[in-house]
């Protein structure tokens, strides 16, 4: 040992970082060896440079940024942790997203279908207004003409009533009084012809039972029992049975009568 | 709490108590930076990299594997600054063997003590050694870990650092 340098563990000399044995080995040839002495004198020296070396100190914006970093990690963490929350939250606001839309588009339909009716609404009270204006007419035209002296103008007036799905009170039992009033047997007819149309009308039943009293012609007698025959009206029994027994009844109005009796009683 | 050792409270905060992080920042981010400037002469940079070592240290908290935690400090630290001169290097591919020589600027060359510049002077792999060892005081066996190395081979790495330092040294003084 002593024959050979020892730099190489003189920094560990310096340090006290040998064994006993080596620092005293290291320590004796130091006394001898000029060329470690001095070796070990320039390590001195710069390990002292090393001592003497400023420490240089980090500016406060290191401290800061990572503090703000840890911080910033420890929202992460517990977001993490609360990682549940969050997805609903994300959903929450998928489904009021998704609802806005739902309500955009809904209120524009909305909107779309309101309009849609409103002119709906307008043009029918137009269409409705439009159409009592043309029956109020034609009811004009027909009453006119139900008043005409012409026998053929009456009948046209009472053809008419046809056209009428609904006719009011007054159209029927003007069309009443021409079924049991007209002179001309061929209007009679013809009134019972269309007023057979509105057999549920209480009056028009009246009516016929009335007509069926008065009626002198044969061809409308049958015309009126096979109405009445087939509305099974119980009220008019009673006027057939009249009628049955009036001796100046045509025989197959008779025949007719005892026909369609029993099928009313 | 203040008087635990660097393991223990590393491993506190690898359990999540992150808290606990601030103390070893207190305790080693000077040591980290001066590790940093003495190695690249550059001060903004050294910062930059301190905040990135202690960042990954939080980052990667849960892979802390309770060995020695200054070994573990500064092989982030000595990794941070590896993978910066990598990507400077690449990026700059023309300055050939720029390395992690020298990138302080000239002016602020004249700062630096006759032993940083002397310091600046060696390989990369020495320059590391002997910083590690003189500045920051870390023993051989920590010092192996760090670099990839045995306490032997380490201990004769610094050694010769050491004497290559010394000639530089009284070369310019």
């Amino acid at each position: 040992m002593d024959k050979h340098h020892i730099t190489a563990l003189l920094p560990e000399y310096l340090d006290n970082l040998l064994s006993e044995r080596q620092r005293k080995n290291v320590a004796a040839h130091l006394k001898d060896c000029k060329v470690c002495s001095q070796e070990l004198d320039e390590l001195k020296t710069v390990f002292t440079a090393f001592e003497r070396e400023k420490e240089m100190i980090p500016s406060d914006k290191l401290r800061t940024d990572f503090f703000e970093q840890i911080e910033q990690e420890k929202q992460h963490s517990s977001k993490v942790v609360s990682m549940n929350t969050a997805s609903i939250h994300r959903k929450n606001n998928w489904a009021t997203n998704f609802l806005k839309i739902a309500a955009g588009v809904a209120l524009l339909v909305g909107v779309y279908f309101f309009g849609k009716q409103q002119q709906a609404q307008r043009s029918g009270k137009e269409i409705a207004q439009l159409t009592d204006e043309t029956h109020a007419f034609k009811q004009t035209a027909m009453l006119s003409l139900m008043g005409n002296k012409s026998a053929s103008k009456r009948i046209q007036g009472v053809n008419f009533i046809a056209e009428f799905p609904e006719p009011d009170e007054a159209i029927v039992s003007a069309l009443a009084d021409r079924m049991l009033h007209d002179e001309n047997t061929n209007v009679r007819r013809t009134a019972v012809e269309v007023l057979s149309e509105f057999t549920t009308s209480e009056t028009v039943k009246d009516s016929f039972i009335k007509a069926l009293k008065t009626e002198k012609d044969p061809g409308i007698q049958i015309t009126i029992i096979q109405v009445l025959g087939k509305m099974q009206e119980k009220k008019a029994a009673a006027a057939m049975q009249y009628l049955l027994e009036q001796d100046d009844t045509q025989p197959y109005v008779k025949e007719e009568l005892e026909l369609v009796l029993p099928n009313i009683i | 709490m203040e008087k635990s050792t660097d393991e223990i409270l590393m491993s506190k905060v690898a359990n999540g108590n992150l808290d606990v992080l601030k103390i070893l920042f207190e305790r080693h981010h000077k040591h980290v930076f001066n590790f940093l400037h003495k190695m690249c002469g550059d001060r903004m940079l050294s910062e930059d990299l301190t905040q990135e070592v202690f960042y990954k240290l939080m980052k990667y908290r849960s892979s802390y594997n309770n060995g020695k935690f200054v070994s573990w400090l500064f092989t982030i630290a000595r990794n941070s600054l590896n993978t910066h001169f990598r990507r400077v290097t690449n990026t700059y591919d023309d300055l050939d063997g720029l390395d992690y020589k020298w990138v302080a600027e000239e002016e602020e060359k004249k700062d630096f003590s006759d032993l940083h510049l002397a310091i600046n002077r060696l390989d990369p792999s020495d320059r590391e050694l002997v910083i590690l060892n003189r500045f920051q005081e870390i023993k051989y066996e920590e010092l192996a870990e760090i670099v990839g190395s045995t306490p032997g081979a380490v201990k004769t790495k610094v050694s010769r650092a050491l004497k290559k330092l010394k000639t530089i040294y009284f070369q310019n003084s």
